[in-house]
Parts: structure tokens; C-alpha cells; sequence
């Protein structure tokens, strides 16, 4: 019997089809408060004033938190790759988009929760919001962030991602054609069955057991940790089982509040949010802007290319960085382009902060590279099969950070696709093959990129 | 007023792992006393088939039935680190890392079963279940009888630990991005084409066929990558036609808050797909596979605007390609601006006409 390559039903796919699998929200502790949060009414603005002692004296409110109540009130998703922290988990002296959260409640019912919420009083001066990256560097534009209105923080201070390969100037230089198209692809909500849910549990042990349906166990628990200041030891996290997540329960949403009110309030603490919360308060898939010109031969050779990309990362940073250096590694899609100018920004605006989804940073890729070059084949002329399979990228070309690719699959996969709609290729495409370039395969301007395929 | 059909395609790659890498995976394994099976991975199974995955690949490296595997990665108390389940890594990561727990539970196995069968462990390998000598087959003792030996006679405990790391990538010029390391510990590909079928008078896009090849090195589960391909085929469809946070983007109004105000793909909409799985094995890949989970929504896009542009001559090149932008399209019918060698497409979006004339965003093309 073979197990690798066996046909085998899903591990829990029957449980999850009957109703039967254990998700966060399932889970009943005894004396377990419901938490509700306080959250920014408007899209940028300063707090003037927040008071929660009516809230706190109201019948069936356990525990109320702020920021005052968090060790340590900001922590970087990505601190271990030395990016500092810019958001707060309760916000202290500005809200950057509607829906975050300033305050939180730990109450016998979500009734008493939200009663409560509504007792809270909250003073706001409202700021103007910034919402198009392209005018986020504009001289009129409101500056809506510690760091100015786009990330600072890579590497040897450089305020952008950038790719330089080649000589793109030569490229233009020597090409036929021209061809430049802006692509822009959508914010979207990762939309899982199961909204963010948590749940704390003090333990008589002293220690806090936190139910959990995070993407990343470990991660989530550091980031809990880190904002406590508490060591591992003193957390239990149970999770595993997650009614879908694409990306959006890689963020830790409601873990850490739970922790703090549990604690506050020496009772199991348990946040789930609403739907109409999941929507617009969770982070999204970000808006991308990415512009795109190309030095093209009349004969459909891609011999450079330049590209502006702005990403949209909300308010606050999260694992945007990440994405946009991930983005610009893989700029080029499927092809081998060698002479290449890259700058990418990572913008801030007044709109949910956004982070992972399925494809991070390359789904925008995908898609403004392959519309690209589909247009410079509608303008050549040439068929998009051809082009594609011409530029397509083969073992021993490199990426546009100089990686070699030991095993590409674009030739053979373009192949099939072409076959399975009967598209007809010419013999020189049908036979292509994915191996190191020779021949007419090997132009004069893809031979400096070449690598090693040796070294790896 | 007519309907007009139309074809597009495209290509793409998509890397396996977290971009630089960094991202480690642990598992561990215990044998009980009648051979039976304890996984312990921190992998959250998020809807991708991790469980079934992992749990897979270490009946097959162990050479036990599927059906003796536990798979518990339900705290983190006995469940050491995975980095997450993200960055299609789970097959490929931790895979990996329960491969290498599973090979080290089986060196352990093969020590015990050498002394009960005075043959080298060398000489020895597990086939369904059974500790075999290899070229005399007649020589064997069942895995239970191993584990309750290994418990009853030897008191020890068969167990294996893994782990899997791909060494941080550092990018040491922050002028051009050249990185010291492979920045993935894979790259996948795939390609796509859609067929579709463009009203010209509503503006309404139906996708009615994806072709979609995947190149996953190996198949652990073809009816798990299936399920992957096609599920993801239904959010590219999502992200070509129908999903957006902001209809009116960058404007904040109008925001859906529920999903009758906020269009994500249904059943009712889902188009004919066909899908081609191709195995080019991955040289470190857990018996060759790759991660393609992530990029299962990134082909259909673009192939799917491609094929809007074959149907009704116009490209729309905002996402999602909803009738409003269908139907202005048509209306505008913009055609590029010529000048000297360059073709300039789509003006009124870009930097250069929207943002201050000293903004730093704003760059020449050359003509």
C-alpha cells in the first residue's frame, strides 16, 4: 500500500461536513464573558478624551482594558525581521481607520457588552484621511503616519524596495517598441466561514489557556506573549482546526484582548466577532497600483523592463513590507527579463490595515505582469501563446534578484494548456522544452543573465 | 446588443515557503505499544488538508497503514513550533520536517526489530506494517510486535524528531535586491486559459470554462490538489469578477459589511474547469512536491481579462471586471497614446496624470 500519491479521504472532512469538529466558538467554559470593543467611528482622528468608569460601574461588566492595561501596547508582526512596531493594540492618542479598536469589555452577556461599549465616553478630534496612494506624496497631502506616508524601514534605510538588473537604459535604447499600461487589482475580504474567535482561560496553575483559530500557533502565541511580557511557558494555546483563514487569522486579532480581560477579570473571556465586523474591521487583501513599461523587438522579445508599484497597506504596517519585498522578487511573473528598474512603496492610508492573503504579493503580480504581456502581444501582433512561450522563463535563466531557476515549469505548462483548448503551435513552440537556453533560444540579450545551475 | 466570446491566457510562478525563508517547522512522533502512531506537528489545518498530508507522508516513510497515523496538532503544549500555515508551506516545510521525524521513528523501529530478528538493520525495511528482511521476505516481525517489544522488553520508547529550516535569506545590496541565499525553498508553476462570454449591452462577464495545468512536483493526495486547484480557480474568479472591499475605491464609501452587500463567488456562477496536473519532482520537496496552495487564485484573473479583451476589443485592467467597468469601457473605448516608439495605455490611472506634478511617484517613459 502506498500512502503518498493514494487517493485518501480528508483527515477530518467527514466531522467538518456533519457539524461535528470543535472550532474556537464551540468550545463552553463555565462563567465565560462575552467581550465586545469600542472601535474608531471615524477614519483618522485625535482621541481627546476616553472615560470608562460609568462603563466599568455598570451591573454584569467584569473588566474593562485600555491601553493603559497592555505591558507593552505595540509589538511588530515583523520585529524579528528588525521592522519596528507602529501599531498599538488599543489605540492611545489617534485612530488611523474606522473600526479600530480603543477599548474593550468583558461582561456576563454580549448584551451587557455592548451596553457598556455604548457607556464609554469618547472624545474625538477628526483629521483628514489620505485614501489614494497615488497622491500620497503630494506636497497637500495629509501626513497620516509616525513614519510619513510610506514605509521607511528597508534595508539600510531605504524607503522603497528596489530591483536594479542589466542596463535598462541600453534596453530601451535598442528596442522597437514601447509599451506602458497601469493595473490595479482590488482589496478583497478573505471572507472564512468562521469570523475571528477567541478565548482566554485563566487556569488555577496561574497560567492562561487561549483557544484559538489562528493560521500560526507559535506565531500567535509570541505576539500574546510579547504584548503580556510573559514567557511561553505561562500559555497554552489550542487551536489547529480553523474554519478557513486565506491569510486573514495570520494576524492576531482577538487573542490578546481576550488574555487581558480574562486576567482583569480573574473569568474565561470570550471575543467572537460579527460578521459585519469580519468585514470591515478585519484586515483585507490590499489594493495594488502598479505601472508597467516595457522595452519590446518588433520580433516579441521582452528586453527590459520598468515598473512603479504602491502598495496599499492601510494604517499601520503588519507584514506589508514582507509582501512588497516578495512582490518585487517575482515582478517579472513567469518570464526572463534581464534588464530590469524596479521601485516599489509601501503606502500608508486611512483604510483597514492590510495583510496576507492567499498569494501575498504576487496575486497582483499575476495579474499585471500576464495582462502586460497578453497587450504587447495584442500590439505586436504576435500570438500570446508564442510570446509567452518565447520570454517564458528555463532552467539556468536567473530571477530579477539573480537567483537561478533549477526547475521551471512554464514551457510545459503553457504546452498542455495550449493542447487541452486545441490551440495550434508552430513546430519550433510545440517542441520547446524547458531546458538551459541554446541556440535560437539563447538571443545575445539573454546571455548576461544566464546563472549557475551548478551552484544550487 | 449581442453576446461576444472570447479566450485569454496566462502564466505563472509562485514561490514555496516564506519569501527569504527564516520559517522553521518542528514534528515529533511517538510509537505506542501495538505499533500504532503519534504525529505531533504544530500545523494548523486551516481547510488546506495538512492533516491528511502530513499524516500521509509519514505512513508512507514509517511503511505503516495510513490508518495507524494520529495527527494531533491541537495545542502547544505538545506540539513544538510551525511558523504557520501561510506561504504555501505546509506540504513542502512542514512536510518536510515530519519526514525527517518520520525517518528518525523508523531508525528506531529497525534497531528493535534488528535484535528480535538478529539481521543488521542494514539488511531490514518495513513494508505495510511488517519489518521485513530485505531478499528473504519469510524473515519478518509485524511493527506491533517491534513497538510492544521495544515497551514490554527493551523499556524504550520508539520516537522520532524533525525539523525543517530554510536559512534566513539576507538581501546584502538594498539597491538592487540581490540576496546572499534562495530566497523560497521552491518555485511552482501553472498556466491558464478562460473562456468567456461578454453582454455588451449589461456588461456582464461569464466565465464559462478554466483550463488549468499545475505544476506540483508531486501529488501527495491528487484529490486534495484537485481540491486546491479548483477552489482556487472559484476565488480567481472572485478576484477577476465580482470581489472588491471598495466599489468605489480609493473612496471608503460603500464598503460591504455582509455578504448581500458583498459579492463573493457562489455555486450558481461556477464555471466548467479542467485540470492538468503535471509532476516535474522538487529536488528538496517531501517526495517531490511543492507548495501550490497560494497561487490556485493568481492564473484566472488575468486570463479571464485577457479574454474580455478577446471578446469585446477593450481592456479593463482595474479589478474586478464588473459590468459598470465593462459597460464604460465599451462607452470610452480608449485607445493608447501613440508617440515616437511608445504605446501608452491607461494615462488617465496612472501617477503621472493623478499625482502632483513634484511628486516623487511620477517617472518619463521613454518614447
Amino acid at each position: 500500500m502506498k500512502a503518498v500519491g493514494a487517493r485518501l479521504p480528508r483527515y477530518d472532512g467527514v466531522a467538518h461536513v456533519t457539524g461535528r469538529s470543535t472550532f474556537v466558538d464551540d468550545v463552553r467554559i463555565p462563567g465565560t464573558l462575552a467581550v465586545k470593543a469600542l472601535r474608531s467611528p471615524v477614519d483618522h482622528g485625535r482621541i481627546t478624551g476616553l472615560d470608562t468608569t460609568k462603563a466599568e460601574s455598570m451591573s454584569g461588566v467584569h473588566a474593562v482594558v485600555t491601553h493603559k492595561d497592555v505591558p507593552l501596547n505595540s509589538y511588530g508582526h515583523l520585529s524579528a525581521l528588525g521592522i519596528p512596531a507602529d501599531e498599538p493594540l488599543l489605540a492611545e492618542e489617534d485612530v488611523r481607520y474606522k473600526g479600530q479598536p480603543i477599548a474593550a469589555v468583558a461582561a456576563e452577556d454580549e448584551e451587557t457588552a455592548l451596553a457598556a461599549i455604548e457607556a464609554i465616553q469618547l472624545d474625538l478630534e477628526e483629521r483628514p484621511a489620505l485614501f489614494d496612494m497615488r497622491k500620497a506624496a503630494d506636497p497637500d497631502a495629509p501626513v497620516i503616519h509616525q513614519w510619513g506616508n510610506w514605509y521607511p524601514h528597508f534595508e539600510a534605510g531605504f524607503d522603497r524596495r528596489q530591483i536594479r538588473k542589466g542596463d535598462v537604459d541600453a534596453a530601451f535604447d535598442a528596442a522597437d517598441l514601447i509599451v506602458s499600461g497601469v493595473y490595479r487589482p482590488a482589496a478583497i475580504e478573505q471572507c472564512p466561514l468562521e469570523t475571528q474567535t477567541g478565548l482566554a482561560v485563566p487556569e488555577p496553575n496561574g497560567r492562561l489557556t487561549i483557544y484559538s483559530c489562528t493560521q500560526a500557533l507559535y506565531f500567535s502565541m509570541g505576539v500574546v506573549a510579547a504584548h503580556l511580557q510573559w514567557p511561553l511557558n505561562k500559555l497554552k494555546f489550542v487551536g489547529g482546526t480553523v474554519g478557513g483563514g486565506f491569510g486573514g487569522k495570520v494576524d492576531t486579532a482577538t487573542e490578546t484582548i481576550c488574555a487581558l480581560l480574562a486576567l482583569k477579570s480573574g473569568r474565561p473571556a470570550k471575543w467572537r466577532w460579527t460578521r459585519e465586523e469580519e468585514f470591515l474591521c478585519s484586515s483585507t487583501r490590499a489594493a495594488w497600483h502598479i505601472e508597467i513599461t516595457d522595452a519590446v523587438s518588433k520580433d516579441g522579445w521582452i528586453l527590459g523592463r520598468k515598473t512603479l508599484t504602491l502598495h496599499d497597506a492601510g494604517a499601520y504596517a503588519r507584514f506589508s513590507p514582507y509582501g512588497v519585498t516578495k512582490h518585487s522578487f517575482h515582478h517579472t511573473g513567469a518570464y526572463s527579463i534581464p534588464n530590469l528598474f524596479f521601485d516599489g512603496y509601501c503606502i500608508f492610508t486611512n483604510r483597514s490595515p492590510t495583510s496576507a492573503m492567499r498569494g501575498y504579493g504576487v496575486t497582483s503580480v499575476s495579474f499585471a505582469t500576464e495582462m502586460h504581456v497578453s497587450r504587447v502581444a495584442a500590439v505586436l501582433g504576435i500570438d500570446p501563446f508564442e510570446l509567452r512561450l518565447k520570454n517564458a522563463n528555463r532552467i539556468g535563466d536567473t530571477s530579477p534578484n539573480w537567483v537561478t531557476y533549477t526547475d521551471p515549469s512554464t514551457v510545459p505548462t503553457i504546452q498542455a494548456i495550449a493542447e487541452a483548448i486545441g490551440h495550434e503551435l508552430p513546430a519550433e513552440y510545440r517542441t520547446a522544452t524547458r531546458d538551459q537556453r541554446e541556440g535560437a533560444w539563447l538571443p545575445e540579450h539573454l546571455v548576461a543573465q544566464l546563472g549557475s545551475v551548478e551552484a544550487h | 446588443m449581442a453576446k461576444h466570446k472570447g479566450r485569454g491566457v496566462s502564466a505563472i510562478e509562485y514561490p514555496t515557503g516564506m519569501n527569504q525563508n527564516g520559517d522553521p517547522s518542528q514534528a515529533w512522533i511517538k510509537i505506542k505499544p501495538d505499533g500504532r502512531v503519534d504525529v505531533f506537528s504544530g500545523t494548523s489545518d486551516i481547510g488546506n488538508g495538512s492533516k491528511t498530508i502530513q499524516s500521509q507522508i509519514v505512513a508512507e516513510t514509517l511503511g505503516v497503514p495510513y490508518d495507524w497515523i494520529t495527527y494531533d496538532n491541537s495545542n502547544t503544549d505538545s506540539s513544538p513550533v510551525c511558523t504557520g500555515t501561510f506561504a504555501s508551506r505546509a506540504t513542502f516545510v512542514a512536510g518536510n520536517a515530519v519526514l525527517k521525524a518520520a525517518k528518525q521513528a523508523r531508525e528506531r523501529l529497525l534497531d528493535i526489530a534488528a535484535k528480535e530478528l538478529e539481521i543488521d538493520p542494514a539488511d531490514l525495511d518495513v513494508v505495510d506494517g511488517e519489518v521485513v528482511a530485505k531478499g528473504a521476505p519469510q524473515k519478518k516481525i509485524s511493527v506491533p510486535d517491534v513497538a510492544a517489544a521495544a515497551t514490554w522488553t527493551y523499556g524504550e520508547l520508539i520516537t522520532g524528531t524533525g525539523a525543517q529550516l530554510n536559512p534566513y535569506a539576507a538581501i546584502v545590496e538594498p539597491d538592487t535586491g540581490r540576496v546572499d541565499l534562495p530566497p523560497h525553498a521552491a518555485i511552482s508553476y501553472a498556466a491558464c486559459a478562460a473562456e468567456v462570454e461578454v453582454d455588451d449591452e449589461t456588461g456582464e462577464v461569464r466565465v464559462e470554462r478554466l483550463w488549468q495545468c499545475f505544476d506540483v512536483g508531486k501529488a501527495i493526495n491528487p484529490t486534495l490538489v484537485e481540491g486546491q486547484i479548483e477552489g482556487g480557480a472559484l476565488m480567481g474568479l472572485g478576484l477577476a469578477v465580482l470581489e472588491e472591499c471598495y466599489p468605489y475605491y480609493p473612496s471608503v464609501e460603500h464598503r460591504g459589511s455582509e455578504f448581500g452587500s458583498y459579492l463573493a463567488p457562489g455555486i450558481e456562477g461556477l464555471p466548467e474547469v479542467n485540470t492538468i496536473i503535471i509532476e516535474n519532482p522538487s529536488a528538496d520537496g517531501p517526495y517531490g512536491a511543492k507548495g501550490i496552495s497560494e497561487m490556485a487564485n493568481n492564473p484566472q484573473p488575468p486570463a479571464i481579462a485577457a479574454a474580455v479583451y478577446d471578446a469585446i476589443g477593450v481592456w479593463v485592467t482595474e479589478l474586478p471586471v464588473t459590468p459598470e467597468r465593462v459597460l464604460r469601457a465599451l462607452e470610452q473605448k480608449r485607445e493608447p497614446r501613440r508617440e515616437g516608439r511608445a504605446v501608452i495605455f491607461d494615462e488617465e490611472l496612472s501617477v503621472n496624470t493623478v499625482a502632483a506634478e513634484d511628486s516623487r511617484f511620477r517617472y518619463e517613459i521613454p518614447v
